[in-house]
């Protein structure tokens, strides 16, 4: 990495150069072995039920099943989306399926991917997104950093709990007094940016990296796990399996599925949803948090800015995952099927060069504008059309 | 003014839902100046009729002539360019709006793009003045009362210049006065020719208020009288038929000692001072008509709206409820008489629908074991005979008598102590509620208390084993065993017929 300028438009660009390049450049091993990973995943998990029409189910007679069959048509989607894009991108480039290259992929998408683990919770419930994400990212970081005189471990743990105190605050508003989320989480928003501007009287803050804690902090985003995986990517294996387990496997999630497929059922069903929809902005508002620290650890600098743009990210890897906005539906599987996206359809698009013309940051963020537009909409209609949606 | 020339008249009309005959060949004819009441059983098809009448359907059959000329009747357009008009039970007013803008929708007057404000409040204070109410027209409608409310939705009927208005159960949200009002301002619509159809349960009201009577039953029309040759008993035993309570196999065991009680209940505007019990094993039957407050008193009794006075105590204990999920754990729970809403969750599967009343129950340390509710689940769907018995079905694909078992069964997996049943077999086939009324009947063999309120008389008085009669709010006293029957049911119902205390 090179010298990053310590100011603010510095500072963002440096991100940037960094996702570009991390995704531009394909290094040299062997390309079969993240597409046979890929085939094994997709065949695994999501089309087994696809391939279970072929059975000879019809010539039973009717009998009670005990086993789900139908599939998860929103995740054979979303992986279906990733195997085209890895196509796609091999039919380009050869070296694209490297390990090294997707291990840079991975790690350019690892914070989205923390955040959108959180996000689903809130989606899932049916609360679509929290809006104040790029503001929680942003004051835990700069909190982290503020902290850091009073040693690592206190700075991460301010971090974490100024974040998860906002994520607090949406949820009891949302949850108890059921203000609508979309406009409580844009007010919280606006607040906290400004909040933060006059708190630091509109400067940034550096970690010093002439103490230990400065140092390690800035060291955090490029730590490497079992010195092969980068801490992000770990961590985002590691919320995604507690998210997965969160959603499928509690009281919680059984809870949060039926209050999101229809708040007042599950109201009347005895469900404390309100407790539950707390509990889903409070999640969402830590991994936004982890997120935060350490984009923070990257960006080397604490800023109001930091994070910006990933409020709506993160609810297109969500909503691209199969986790509709109406809620109920979808999971953590699909999540990180719909952040894979996000990365590959990215990297793809940088490798397109059609006479003069590439896709720069402009270019892409209008496709992923469009990708998310079509997704939300060809999945709404489908459902109104199958008659689905009108509980 | 007054014609005495046919305004509606329906020749052989029908009316297929699938599965059932909903309109089976019924003869109507309404005279201009008249006031024709319209009186049956729940799902006798009273209301298929009058959706027929606004235009619903375009596949009924027969012929409708209104004033001598027949008419498709196939769009809501068309009735209402015939000078078809309806009041519904429901309020079909837009909250935010103010009463001239709700009046006159769709028809504002304006001078170009702009509304001209002159005529249309002068407009609006004709209509209001119609039915006799002095308000402001540009007060929002969500400012006024209830009352108030439904006399604009009937000033905003006849702002459209109808020669037919339709009323259904008009007097449901009105208090003596206002329904006094009201009947003079029908006077005053009869007077003037209109045709008047009148829908309601309440049987003194039309013998105040109607010319004619209709009845009906099971889709076909038994007969049409002129009001002062029918008295109320007559019409009841029109309406109820033939003794359907033969049908229901008295069941053999008796109840055991008093489990539930409840003292002096109130919950003031909705129901007051009521006090009953419920023994084990017994099914309790709650009659009344709709604003009695059956439906109020059942969601007060477990905690989901609130008691303002009295207590419950099951089997000795204190469980007054202060919140749902409370009365849940003390061991009772309802069953909603608004499924689609209330009930399932229509986008989720069969299982998870049955098993969301027990999530903690299946839980160890918040973990989730989905395999604990599989048994409980397959004897669920066996017993009630979902189908197709399916458990991994998205609950809004079934029938409604399925989703209706699902919905049951739900309960039934939750185990409670007492169960209230608001409406159990409410639009289901026939094949679906004799299902269910053997598996309440099972219940309360276990021991269960069980309190069915129901407006399907039948099912109301072959399933319980007594009947307490709701009247306006207040209990007024329990069905005699020898005079355990539909017409005495509904009579009483309607404040006619001794009773013994509760």
């Amino acid at each position: 990495m090179s010298t990053v300028r310590l100011n603010a438009e510095g500072a963002e660009n440096a991100e940037k150069n960094f996702l570009q390049k991390e995704a531009g450049t394909p290094g040299k091993t062997n390309p079969r072995l993240g597409l046979i990973a890929f085939l094994r995943l997709c065949l695994s998990r999501s089309c087994r039920g696809f391939f279970s029409i072929f059975s000879l189910r019809s010539l039973r007679p009717p009998r009670l099943s005990l086993r789900p069959h139908s599939p998860d048509w929103g995740l054979v989607f979303v992986y279906a989306l990733v195997l085209a894009l890895v196509g796609a991108g091999r039919a380009i480039s050869p070296e694209f399926l490297t390990h090294k290259y997707l291990m840079q992929t991975a790690l350019a998408v690892a914070l989205l991917g923390i955040v959108s683990v959180g996000v689903a919770f809130i989606t899932y419930s049916r609360h679509y997104v929290d809006l104040s994400i790029p503001g929680i990212m942003a004051l835990s970081g700069i909190i982290a950093v503020s902290a850091l005189k009073y040693g690592f471990i206190a700075s991460l743990a301010a971090g974490l709990a100024a974040g998860m105190a906002i994520g607090l605050a949406n949820g009891l508003v949302v949850g108890y007094l059921r203000l609508n989320p979309i406009i409580w989480t844009l007010a919280m928003m606006a607040v906290l940016s400004g909040v933060i501007r006059k708190a630091y009287g509109g400067a940034q803050v550096y970690p010093d990296a002439a103490t230990d804690a400065g140092r390690a902090f800035l060291d955090l985003y490029h730590v490497e796990v079992l010195s092969i995986v980068p801490l992000p990517v770990a961590i985002l294996a590691i919320l995604a399996a507690a998210g997965y387990f969160l959603m499928r496997h509690t009281g919680f999630g059984a809870q949060l599925k039926l209050a999101g497929s229809s708040y007042e059922v599950a109201r009347m069903t005895g469900v404390n949803v309100r407790r539950a929809v707390m509990a889903a902005f409070i999640i969402s508002s830590a991994t936004s948090a982890a997120a935060g620290i350490l984009l923070t650890s990257f960006n080397k600098v604490g800023a109001q800015y930091v994070g910006r743009g990933y409020d709506f990210a993160a609810i297109t890897a969500v909503v691209i995952g199969g986790t509709t906005l109406a809620g109920g539906r979808g999971g953590i599987l699909g999540v990180i099927g719909g952040v894979m996206v996000i990365a590959l359809l990215s990297s793809v698009l940088s490798l397109v060069r059609v006479g003069d013309f590439t896709f720069g940051e402009f270019e892409k963020a209008i496709v992923q504008g469009v990708v998310f537009i079509l997704v939300v909409g060809a999945g709404s209609y489908s459902r109104r059309k199958s008659g689905l949606d009108d509980a | 003014m007054t014609d005495s020339g046919m305004a509606l008249q329906m020749e052989k009309v029908s009316k297929r839902y699938p599965g059932t005959l909903a309109v089976d060949n019924v003869d109507f004819a309404v005279h201009a100046g008249e006031v024709h009441a319209l009186v049956g059983e729940n799902g006798a098809g009273k209301s298929t009729l009058m959706k027929m009448i606004a235009g619903a359907f375009d596949d009924y059959t027969g012929r409708i002539l209104i004033g001598g000329r027949e008419v498709l009747l196939h769009s809501p357009a068309i009735a209402k360019a015939n000078g078809i008009q309806m009041i519904h039970q429901e309020l079909s007013l837009a909250p935010a709006l103010s009463i001239a803008e709700n009046i006159l929708a769709g028809r504002l007057p304006a001078r170009g793009l702009v509304v001209n404000r002159g005529a249309m409040l002068a407009e609006t204070r004709r209509c209001l003045g119609r039915v006799g109410l002095d308000l402001d027209p540009e007060m929002p409608v969500e400012e006024i009362s209830p009352h108030e409310a439904q006399l604009v939705e009937i000033a905003k009927a006849l702002g459209n210049n109808p020669c037919i208005l339709v009323m259904d159960e008009p007097t449901s949200a009105l208090g003596r006065e206002e329904v006094q009002r009201l009947f003079a301002i029908i006077g005053n619509l009869r007077r003037q020719g209109l045709a008047i159809v009148y829908i309601s349960h309440h049987l003194a009201e039309i013998f105040e208020v109607a010319d004619r009577v209709t009845v009906l039953r099971d889709g076909r029309r038994v007969a049409t009288r002129p009001m002062n040759q029918v008295t109320p008993a007559a019409l009841v035993e029109m309406m109820v038929g033939r003794s359907a309570s033969d049908l229901y196999a008295r069941r053999k065991t008796r109840p055991g000692a008093q489990k539930l009680r409840v003292e002096n209940l109130s919950r003031y505007g909705f129901f007051h001072d009521v006090s009953f019990g419920i023994r084990a094993g017994e099914i309790l039957g709650l009659c009344g008509l709709s604003g009695a407050g059956r439906s109020e008193l059942a969601r007060s009794l477990c905690g989901i709206d609130p008691v303002d006075e009295g207590h419950v105590r099951l089997g000795g204990m204190d469980v007054t409820p202060r919140s749902y999920r409370a009365a849940i754990r003390a061991g009772l729970a309802y069953l909603t008489e608004d499924r689609k809403a209330q009930g399932l969750a229509l986008r989720l599967d069969v299982a998870a629908n049955i098993l969301s009343a027990i999530i903690p129950r299946q839980c160890t340390a918040g973990v989730y074991f989905g395999g604990r509710g599989r048994g409980i689940l397959g004897d669920l769907v066996r017993t009630l005979q979902v189908l197709p018995p399916d458990p991994s079905r998205t609950a809004g694909t079934l029938s409604g008598g399925n989703q209706q078992k699902v919905l049951l069964a739900k309960w039934l997996a939750a185990d409670p102590e007492v169960l209230i049943l608001d409406e159990p077999t409410r639009g289901v086939d026939v094949g679906a509620k004799v299902v269910i009324h053997q598996a309440i009947g099972a219940l309360a063999d276990q021991g269960k208390c069980i309190l069915l309120i129901s407006s399907d008389l039948p099912e109301l008085v072959g399933l319980s084993d007594r009947i307490l009669i709701m009247r306006k709010g207040h209990l007024i006293g329990q069905l005699p065993e020898d005079r355990r029957s539909e017409s005495a049911a509904l009579l009483a119902a309607n404040g006619v017929g001794d009773l013994e205390p509760a």
